[in-house]
């Protein structure tokens, strides 16, 4: 499958180049120029210059991002920055988040995704807020990988840094207008069986459970009406889908420089509506969301030697959907899922009354039309100051920098809710009364406070052929918030690097980290992460001047510590509980009630342990090794490769070595181990041809984990372990076809010398497993590993820009290999027919069966166990059988631009227009899309959304 | 030099917020912490509570439903779970269906963290209060101490005795884990008679500073704490057990002797109270079991209807058929009047009718006819396969749909079933007749209570041979406790559970005579499966791999 994909990619990449080659003769020659040296890297403390910088970092531009349009910025990333892996978050708006990880799963301690740190302009950010941040606004965003870029965030730095900057004003005054509009639509929904197919499955399901004998529970007739369309056939996804959203942003930027003053102001719009069918009034909403945000970033030369700066932004976001128990869209597709085509029609007969029954309480149509709304709105507000002195009076090179930052984040609940009353054959059927629509009064819904300061002390200096470049550093950050939880987050950090360079050739560098963490014993508060890193740019030595083939070429390497504080463990022990982020200290809650008296017995608590307290709790470590080398040749071809070896020790884990009869509560201890290993590729070739400029990209990230120690309960044989096996990896049963007819005797019990499954008694098509151990029965001795992660192997992209005349054109293809997907629990509603009232879907129609006459027999064929009605836990657990293939690759963005010409700009006093139209995700191959009608990134609930844009761009 | 005041006065500014001690000391608690506890005397009784939390009623033995579907007493409709575990004889170390080990070690640990800490501080007593103007409270609160000290070691006593009769001998634990000899964490298993000795020993030390009678005394509202009571029909049942053939294989008259003792303590104090309740059936409903003086120690909660949902004939809607009587147990109620060839529940022993719901009674306000077209229908997905629905402990007409609710008390020790036990240790120690100085009752005398107060028609009992009084008594067992999850414990301690638990449970198929009236045929409906390793339980596979080969394993696992 992955060199399926990897062909696939090529042939695609091949024939679009050939496209391009062939299609658009004439070309203005375009200079292409070196890069190399003109870019900066940038990073903690100071941006370096790229031949001399030492750590491995991955950045892209905003106007690269620009080319996913997107409401969420983390979905823009996707495909753009090496090393970093990607899942798309689904189309649910102001809900969309992506997923994402630098550099694989690095550590058990916490999910494989979302574990980084993300910094805005220097400060350290949560994720939401840079969810909506418009690309716009955006000058770059970096991953930092190894242990000389990371050097500088010590304790919080394991699991990477996503660096992002915002941008700057320069040079001579600018306005620019950007509009674009879109329809959004689902990439694929899967719809469930009509109720004729439907119920003919069901009364297999049925017949099944009554040991296999035709009992159907739908008569011929009540089959025919559903075939004639006089029974009960409810399309709910027709009812409460529409087929598209709008979406429309909106973006103003005013930037330049006047002498004194660098200005980049921006005010960005959004607008995005759901795919619900229901309008926006008083008493109804679609599920909906805009945002409005200003920033404002000012750079002032105060006096000769001090310079300021001044960053606000605030950003308002408003999200409104049907009043659901979800606060988002989910619940309305939960139902959409889960309720079947026959339960009832929208109204109870020819009344007005809407169809609810017990069983399936909320009619999916009512859930979006008669039950109000609520509303959610969020507060960002940020300011950033600082102020830089230039002490060169002192020594040349030495400067001094003082900045602050205030966060504040705030969300309310607002809802206009009503119930209605539900009916099935003229009789109400549950307690819900009629009610009108009713304000709620407003209810706060979280909200944090950051406080951060830094002092740094730099010193940049070339004396001769020896070059310097320093900085020391103090970060003090002060969180404190108010949730599910009241917390506080303290943090210092004393940070240092300095790189030194030889005649631009040989270049060392060091760095380091003391960082104070408030969630340990005092006295083990603080830890020290030192890094080295070195490189060197051959192509600067004297042998390699002038060489038309290689014209840069680096080789890099470094080595270093960095720790991780965050940590989610057992019981739901997790940094922003308060109790969970002081494993140190011992606290205790209920243990449990127990009854007295007599008549009227009364229960009191007792008391125990919250946890095991540990006072030596600490971060866990990560010892990261990276190697690396850059090059250009021909001036054209730029490859960056990159190897890694990230070693985690002390992981937080539970501590299973206390004696059970002990009977103490969970103890969290630093035992556990992991190894992370891979592989960062970036190639672009840069050229023209005839009259066109292109651009080709390419990417891949391979990443490979493996548990060393995760303090396991010892397993009964080492393959039923998760220990030695990449985290996450599924453990399960080998599925080993289905049982047949001739496996029972006639007393429906199983023939001796099969093994006989644990989980319940087995009758003709039920599951059969493979015994690993050889022990005549299927039980938990019998796992093994099923499958791979969720967390690809691989993820690669490629694409590439042309631009003939005013015109261009622009594509980025981007995928996955290497993961897999169990389909049972991450599309339940999609997968498991009947049981517990639920859905069917067409993978049910596949199932086992025997009804010879009734003319049913898919004994051969069956690729699903046969149907049952009942909770069934021998064919619905994790098992071979469920795990899917999850390798895809789909087509991000293509964008077609045209640029009116310099003559016609001037008359309009533009200076420079631009239209395009656009498509985000337009085309998907995946395995798990054709064969099972499931999206490889969003399984279930709200679906992923592809897009189709107009827009236009205008400078003044 | 503006900017370097500013310099000054930022950096100032910065170390100002930094310095102060206070910045790294973050904690919000919004859990007690070490120092809290310390400052309530209440610390002490939420941590007396704590020993008695871990105990488990027998509604939610097995499968959320009674223990009776791992035994020949019923079978449970929707197979699957845990229950099929020991119907197929499958236990392993690897799987052990409601072991119960770390919640019976958990009230262990909870007893002995009582008794260190309210050793170590009984100031809390005092602590923040006027002894003087709150002199009542404080009276009750020293007594309390003095009987919850005293009942942590019948917790103990109690939560061993649950272990040994599942693993046999079990490491003794004596310390928390924050008290334990941390170069010394691994404790062997002690033999089975060492724990026995050591359950004895702990109430006979114990037992003077317990509660005699918390019904009788001021204190009502703490019935279902640990009383004298309790205490000596614990130790009795824990002698009997180690009397029975599986702990005595040589049958040795002393242990049955020491049995029989402990069981003549119980009677011979005074101020118990206990006495049958009048009517066998309505014992077991809803508030009975707590008010009742039959009870010597029961296991109270609050409102429910989870036994009724569970065990309910699917056709009454909310019901589910959970766990059904097999005939194996119809077929040993007594008859107590001619045989009606029609109807083979008539003139039987009252408790049948007390604990079964058979073909044609009343239940759930209809009459239950499970033949096929009936509203039972036996053919009806998750009806009842062996033609018998539960009925003891289950109050009739509870609307389940409404969710409607009520009380439901699990008698742990009751004066029938320990008039039976002294009937058993009697018979073992010196035969069915003889009143040894010191008894009051002979084997013969208790069993004739219990069965007088059933039906004073059942067939008198006239052998005086031991062993066949004996069997007798199994039997009287399997009807009197029936459910009261005795049957598989018993079966075990008689070393008949490779015999009975062999044997395929049998239904029967019902159906309708056109002449009117049912004809009944027995069936097989599921079969059971023992191997001799399952009279004890494995230890996890996990825990003896990791106890440093200090735990060893039970034969045959």
């Amino acid at each position: 499958m992955l060199k399926q994909s990897i062909y696939r990619s090529l042939i695609i990449g091949a024939l679009l180049t050939t496209a391009l080659n062939q299609s658009w003769a004439q070309a203005v020659k375009t200079a292409v120029s070196d890069s190399v040296a003109r870019k900066e890297v940038p990073g903690g403390l100071f941006k370096t210059k790229l031949p001399l910088s030492t750590s491995a970092v991955s950045t892209v531009s905003g106007e690269t991002l620009q080319k996913t349009r997107v409401p969420n910025l983390f979905n823009t990333l996707t495909g753009n920055l090496s090393g970093l892996t990607m899942v798309h978050g689904n189309g649910d708006p102001g809900n969309d988040d992506a997923r994402y990880a630098i550099r694989g799963a690095g550590t058990t301690a916490l999910g494989r995704y979302n574990s980084c740190k993300i910094y805005v302009d220097g400060f350290e950010v949560h994720s939401n807020y840079l969810s909506y941040l418009s690309s716009n606004e955006i000058e770059s965003i970096s991953v930092l990988k190894d242990a000389a870029a990371l050097a500088p965030f010590g304790m919080s730095g394991a699991n990477g840094v996503l660096w992002v900057v915002t941008k700057k004003g320069e040079g001579k005054i600018k306005i620019n207008f950007q509009g674009s509009y879109g329809i959004q639509r689902a990439i694929n929904i899967n719809k469930p069986l009509n109720s004729s197919d439907f119920a003919n499955l069901y009364n297999q399901a049925i017949s099944n459970d009554n040991g296999n004998v035709w009992t159907p529970k739908y008569s011929p007739a009540e089959l025919e009406g559903y075939r004639n369309g006089t029974g009960t056939n409810v399309d709910w996804y027709d009812e409460v889908l529409k087929k598209n959203g709008a979406y429309a942003n909106g973006n103003l930027t005013f930037s330049g420089s006047v002498p004194n003053l660098n200005y980049f102001v921006a005010l960005t719009y959004g607008n995005q509506q759901g795919l619900l069918n229901s309008r926006n009034t008083d008493s109804t909403s679609n599920a909906q969301f805009a945002h409005y945000s200003v920033r404002s970033n000012l750079e002032f030369k105060m006096f000769k030697v001090v310079e300021a700066r001044v960053g606000l932004y605030a950003r308002l976001e408003d999200r409104k959907f049907p009043n659901q128990s979800s606060n988002n869209a989910s619940a309305i597709f939960n139902q959409l899922e889960s309720y079947p085509s026959n339960i009832y029609p929208v109204y109870d007969g020819n009344t007005s009354h809407f169809s609810g029954t017990g069983i399936y309480p909320n009619n999916p149509y009512a859930s979006i039309v008669a039950t109000g709304w609520k509303s959610s709105r969020r507060r960002y507000l940020q300011g950033n100051f600082g102020l830089r002195e230039h002490l060169d009076f002192i020594t040349p090179g030495l400067y001094l920098d003082e900045s602050i930052s205030f966060m504040s984040y705030a969300s309310t609940m607002y809802n206009k809710t009503r119930n209605y009353e539900r009916y099935f054959n003229g009789a109400k059927t549950t307690n819900d009364q009629l009610s009108s629509l009713t304000a709620s009064a407003m209810q706060p819904y979280g909200q944090d406070d950051w406080k951060q300061g830094k002092i740094l002390l730099g010193y940049n200096r070339q004396f001769g052929n020896h070059g310097i470049q320093s900085a020391f550093e103090y970060h003090i950050s002060s969180e404190t918030g108010e949730g599910n939880y009241s917390y506080q987050v303290h943090m210092q950090n004393i940070s240092g690097r300095a790189n030194y360079s030889y005649k631009n050739r040989y270049i060392g560098e060091i760095g380091f980290s003391y960082f104070g963490y408030d969630g340990y014993r005092p006295g083990n508060q603080w830890g020290f992460y030192p890094t080295i890193s070195g490189a060197w740019v051959v192509s600067n030595e004297d042998f390699m001047q002038g060489n038309s083939l290689v014209n840069y070429l680096k080789l890099r390497a470094s080595v270093g510590k960095s720790g991780n504080y965050d940590a989610t463990v057992g019981n739901g022990i997790s940094n922003f509980s308060t109790n969970g982020r002081y494993l140190y200290q011992q606290y205790y809650v209920n243990s449990g009630s127990f009854y007295t008296g007599t008549t009227s017995p009364t229960n009191s608590s007792g008391m125990g342990k919250l946890f095991s307290a540990n006072p030596d709790i600490f971060a866990e470590q990560s010892m990261k090794y990276n190697v690396g080398v850059e090059f250009t040749l021909f001036h054209k071809f730029q490859v960056g490769v990159d190897a890694y070896l990230d070693k985690r020790t002390g992981i937080p884990v539970i501590d299973n070595t206390i004696p059970s009869f002990y009977a103490e509560e969970t103890k969290i201890n630093n035992l556990g181990k992991m190894t992370n290993k891979g592989v960062d590729l970036n190639l672009s070739f840069t050229d023209t041809y005839g009259s066109f400029a292109y651009t080709l990209m390419g990417m891949a990230s391979y990443n490979k984990n493996k548990i060393d120690n995760m303090s396991e309960i010892p397993t009964a044989f080492s393959y039923n372990a998760y220990t030695g096996r990449a985290y996450g990896t599924p453990v399960g049963l080998i599925a080993d076809g289905f049982y047949q007819l001739e496996d029972f005797n006639t007393d429906g019990t199983l023939k001796s010398g099969l093994p006989k499954p644990m989980f319940g008694d087995v009758q003709p098509g039920d599951m059969k497993y493979k015994d690993l151990d050889g022990d005549t029965k299927v039980d938990q001795t019998d796992v093994t590993s099923i499958g791979k992660t969720d967390l690809p192997e691989w993820t690669y992209s490629f694409g590439g820009n042309v631009a003939f005349k005013g015109f261009d054109l622009s594509i980025l293809f981007q995928g996955t290999a290497g993961s897999s997907v169990n389909i049972l629990s991450a599309a339940n509603a999609q997968v498991e027919a009947f049981t517990n009232n639920s859905n069917a879907y067409d993978i049910a129609k596949g199932a086992w069966a025997y009804y010879p006459e009734q003319g049913i027999d898919t004994r051969n064929t069956a690729t699903y166990p046969r149907l049952t009605t009942k909770s069934n836990t021998n064919n619905y657990r994790a098992s071979s059988f469920w795990m899917k293939n999850n390798d895809y690759l789909r087509i991000r963005n293509v964008e077609l631009g045209y640029t009116l010409k310099q003559s016609w700009q001037k008359k309009c006093v533009l200076s420079n227009f631009r239209v395009y139209v656009n498509a985000v995700n337009p085309l998907t191959w995946s395995s798990l899309l054709k064969d099972y009608n499931i999206d490889p990134e969003t399984f279930s609930g709200y679906p992923a959304l592809q897009s189709f844009n107009i827009g236009f761009s205008a400078t003044f | 030099m503006i900017n370097k005041n500013i310099v000054i006065a930022l950096l100032g500014g910065l170390l100002t917020l930094s310095g102060c001690d206070g910045f790294m000391d973050t904690k919000i608690d919004t859990f007690p912490t070490d120092e809290t506890i310390m400052t309530n005397r209440s610390t002490l009784f939420s941590y007396a509570t704590a020993f008695y939390t871990p105990l488990r009623s027998g509604f939610n033995a097995l499968d959320n439903n009674l223990f009776a579907a791992a035994t020949d007493e019923a079978q449970q409709t929707s197979i699957g779970g845990n229950a099929l575990i020991f119907n197929l004889g499958i236990m392993n170390s690897k799987s052990i269906p409601q072991s119960l080990y770390y919640t019976f070690y958990d009230g262990i640990r909870a007893a002995n963290n009582f008794i260190s800490f309210a050793t170590q501080n009984k100031w809390l007593l005092t602590h923040n209060r006027d002894t003087i103007a709150d002199a009542i409270n404080y009276k009750t609160d020293k007594l309390n101490y003095d009987w919850y000290m005293a009942e942590a070691h019948i917790a103990k006593a109690y939560y061993y005795a649950e272990l040994i009769k599942r693993y046999g001998g079990v490491p003794i634990v004596e310390n928390t884990y924050d008290n334990a000899d941390k170069g010394n964490l691994y404790i062997k298993r002690s033999s089975y008679d060492k724990v026995v000795d050591y359950i004895v020993s702990e109430i006979d030390q114990h037992k003077g500073k317990l509660q005699v009678n918390w019904k009788t005394s001021s204190y009502a509202t703490s019935e279902g704490r640990f009383s004298l009571g309790a205490a000596l029909a614990i130790k009795t049942r824990v002698l009997l057990y180690a009397a029975s053939p599986l702990n005595n294989p040589t049958d040795d008259r002393e242990k049955w002797k020491l049995a029989a003792a402990a069981a003549q303590e119980l009677i011979s104090t005074p101020g118990l109270n206990y006495a049958l309740e009048k009517n066998y059936g309505s014992y077991f409903i809803d508030l009975a079991v707590s008010t009742s003086n039959e009870t010597i120690f029961a296991i109270r909660a609050g409102a429910s209807n989870t036994m009724e949902k569970a065990n309910y004939p699917v056709a009454t809607p909310g019901g589910n058929s959970g766990v059904c009587p097999t005939n194996n147990l119809v077929s040993v109620y007594e008859y107590i009047g001619p045989v009606k060839e029609d109807n083979p529940y008539a003139n039987r022993d009252p408790r049948l009718a007390a604990s079964i719901v058979t073909n044609g009674s009343k239940w759930n306000n209809r009459t239950i006819d499970q033949s096929p077209g009936g509203k039972d229908d036996q053919s009806v997905a998750n009806a009842s396969r062996t033609g018998y629905y539960l009925k003891k402990f289950l109050t009739d007409n509870v609307n389940l749909v409404q969710n409607a609710t009520v009380q439901h008390h699990w008698p742990m020790y009751r004066y029938g079933g320990f008039l039976l036990e002294y009937a058993e240790a009697m018979n073992g120690a010196y035969g069915p007749d003889a009143i040894p100085e010191g008894y009051t009752l002979s084997a013969k005398e208790a069993l004739k209570k219990v069965r007088n107060r059933a039906s004073t028609s059942l067939p008198a009992i006239t052998t005086t041979n031991r062993d066949e009084f004996f069997t007798i008594i199994k039997r009287e067992r399997q009807v009197e406790l029936a459910f009261e999850d005795h049957r598989y414990w018993d079966l075990l301690r008689w070393k008949d559970a490779e015999v009975v638990l062999n044997q395929p449970v049998q239904g029967v198929k019902v159906t309708k005579k056109s002449e009117g009236g049912y004809s009944y045929e027995v069936v097989d409906v599921a079969q059971r499966t023992f191997h001799p390793a399952n009279y004890y339980y494995p230890f996890a596979y996990s825990d003896v791999v990791s106890s440093n080969n200090t735990l060893e394993q039970n034969p045959g696992y």
